[in-house]
């Protein structure tokens, strides 16, 4: 810029001229201006100032640069409190990366260790390696010279996926491992985040436990063959009193399956069996009768004891129970012989001593009666003496039969069928079921002649026969059914006569018992025969309903061997 | 939050001077409040570039930026960063 000499004053042209110049440069200045506020703005990173909307007077007036400053200082502020924010950050996350309990290492695509947290070096990395960050994973973490084939970082980084390995060993440790791929900003795959669990602890105790369940699974399954193998019928309820277990033997014995009564309260189950809730005492045998599932009319002795837990509380209850029917039965004919015994001394005892009197009163009866001089109510009355004294002696002869048949050393056993000898009674008592016009039907089956006192036997269907003939009169029907059953013979005798009421049933073998009129019948008959079938090792059983005629049925053993 | 001031700033139909300017200078001169939390800077403009400069430059500063078109103009809101 040219200034005006002191000593001479300038003129007009001289001045415009320096005006214009003047101005020119102020213009230069404001453009100057404007630009480093432009500059300034775009550093910010936002739009230049359009001239339009700004002429150079307001500009200036506006002090944009000293804005901008002011701006910018805002600007830095706040770039360096997001540093520290950042700085903070990273320490944080250093932390958590070294802190967690798991491994963390990532590894770019040559396999080579980015970095790695503490917990890493501690699972993986030998102490006497210290710089781990460079060197390839294969020889850090596996002590491999190449990526193993399993390696979960290959599939990573080929697929984009994470991959889990549920269970991998390394330098005697198991772990776990997840990969997941590890990406840049633009999404392409860098390398890998591999994450290691430590399972070595996990995994014993689990090799433990399996070890022990396979203990307890042994014992379990030795007990259920111990309780399977069992004669006796045994279940085991839970504190609910409901049923959880239930063997072979309970199913055999009262005929229903474990299926069926699985989940039953045992309260229902014993009233199914027995219709009622038994009171069964613990630790002690209780006898119950029950009707099993197919009708089968059975006693039971029957115990039940707690179940507990190895913490000693109550988780139930276990019943077991036997089948002592037959021991029962055996016990009651025990009886009943050891009765027919005593009785047949006793009844030879006074048959023997009677016998003589009888005999004397008969024969003066009949010395009597030769008398012409007698009138005839004196010879009808002598003749009711002679009568009542035969009958008397014929009493006295089925007692003498009864006393007989008890006595073992009279017996004459020989081989017969069974057949033959029912042929042979029907035979005796044909005059008397043609006299009732009743009929029999017979059904001989093959059967296996057996070691019997044919006499005996003989007796004993013969007095059954005639208990028949009683019990359905006239016009009624018998039938004769013989047939082998389970190593043994079997002999049915049905009529369908007016059947035996329940209460006289349990008596009909006792001695002495009839329904008849006093002087018809002994009560000895089935007595006899109930003993001689008893002695033969068999058994006589009756069924009938009233009204509707009975069965009795004798079984006898193919191999009584013991006769 | 409940107690904090609104300032409006309204420069609708102001071609001049630069509205980038004018709101820079409401910035700076309430920093403190703003970082604070204690004033929010409400701007209206009917200016379309002034929707991408004041909220830029806001940004870059650390604030909390929200632009809302209502009706003919925007309405930029400049507050604390949450």
């Amino acid at each position: 810029m040219k200034h005006p000499q002191k000593n001479k004053k300038p003129s007009i042209a001289e001045l415009q001229k320096e005006n214009l110049e003047l101005k020119e440069a102020n213009s230069r200045y404001v453009r100057h201006i404007r630009d480093k506020v432009n500059q300034l703005l775009q550093v910010m990173g936002t739009l230049p100032l359009n001239p339009e909307e700004l002429d150079d007077s307001t500009l200036l007036d506006f002090d944009p640069i000293g804005i901008v400053a002011v701006a910018f200082d805002q600007v830095l502020d706040h770039l360096r409190e997001t540093n520290r924010e950042l700085v903070i950050a990273r320490d944080e996350l250093q932390a958590i990366f070294d802190a967690t309990g798991v491994g963390i290492s990532i590894i770019n695509t040559d396999f080579k260790i980015i970095k790695c947290n503490e917990k890493q070096r501690e699972l993986l990395v030998d102490s006497d390696i210290s710089d781990i960050e460079g060197r390839y994973c294969y020889d850090v973490y596996c002590g491999k010279e190449s990526p193993g084939l399993d390696c979960p970082a290959i599939d990573t980084m080929a697929t984009g996926r994470s991959v889990i390995i549920r269970e991998v060993e390394k330098k005697g440790k198991h772990f776990q491992i997840v990969t997941t791929p590890f990406k840049d900003g633009e999404g392409n795959i860098v390398g890998v985040i591999e994450v290691l669990l430590d399972i070595t602890e996990k995994k014993r105790a689990e090799d433990a436990e399996k070890m022990q369940r396979g203990f307890y699974l042994a014992e379990k399954s030795k007990l259920a063959t111990v309780i399977e193998s069992l004669s006796d019928g045994l279940f085991v309820t839970d504190k609910e009193g409901k049923i959880v277990s239930f063997n072979n033997a309970a199913s055999r014995i009262t005929g229903y399956s474990a299926a069926e009564v699985a989940g039953l309260p045992c309260n229902k189950f014993f009233s199914m069996l027995s219709g009622s809730m038994p009171v069964i005492e613990m630790n002690k045998n209780t006898e119950l009768n029950i009707q099993t599932r197919d009708d089968r009319q059975l006693i039971l002795s029957i115990t039940s004891a707690l179940v507990k837990n190895s913490e000693g509380e109550n988780i139930g209850k276990v019943f077991t129970f036997r089948d002592i029917t037959e021991e029962k039965q055996r016990q009651e004919v025990y009886h009943r012989t050891e009765k027919l015994v005593a009785l047949g001394q006793l009844s030879a005892g006074i048959a023997h001593e009677l016998n003589t009197p009888l005999g004397s009163i008969l024969g003066y009866a009949r010395l009597l009666m030769k008398n012409k001089k007698l009138d005839p109510v004196q010879k009808e009355r002598l003749e009711i003496i002679a009568e009542q004294a035969k009958r008397s002696s014929e009493i006295i002869k089925g007692l003498l039969n009864f006393a007989r048949q008890s006595n073992p050393s009279l017996r004459n056993m020989k081989n017969a069928s069974i057949n033959n000898i029912l042929t042979d009674v029907l035979r005796l008592l044909q005059t008397e079921i043609e006299k009732y016009g009743i009929d029999v039907m017979t059904n001989f089956g093959e059967i296996p002649a057996i070691k019997v006192d044919v006499r005996q036997i003989e007796q004993a269907m013969l007095n059954i026969m005639l208990n028949a003939i009683q019990a359905v009169k006239n016009n009624g029907e018998i039938r004769i059914k013989t047939f082998a059953e389970n190593n043994s013979i079997k002999i049915e005798f049905s009529d369908n006569g007016q059947g035996i009421p329940e209460d006289v049933k349990p008596r009909i073998f006792d001695p002495f018992f009839t329904t008849k009129p006093v002087g018809e019948g002994t009560g000895l008959g089935l007595s006899i025969s109930a003993g001689i079938i008893s002695e033969h090792g068999g058994s006589i059983d009756v069924e009938s309903t009233e009204g509707n005629g009975a069965t009795f049925t004798i079984t006898l053993p193919v191999n009584n061997s013991e006769v | 939050m409940e107690n904090r001031e609104i300032k409006n700033l309204d420069i609708l139909g102001q071609a001049c001077p630069a509205c980038l300017l004018v709101a820079l200078r409401e910035i700076n001169e309430n920093r403190d409040r703003l970082k604070k939390g204690d004033i929010e800077i409400v701007i209206r403009t009917d200016h379309r570039d002034a929707t991408r400069t004041i909220p830029d430059s806001a940004k870059a500063m650390g604030y909390a930026v929200d632009i809302k078109r209502i009706g003919t103009y925007y309405e930029i809101k400049i507050g604390k960063r949450k």
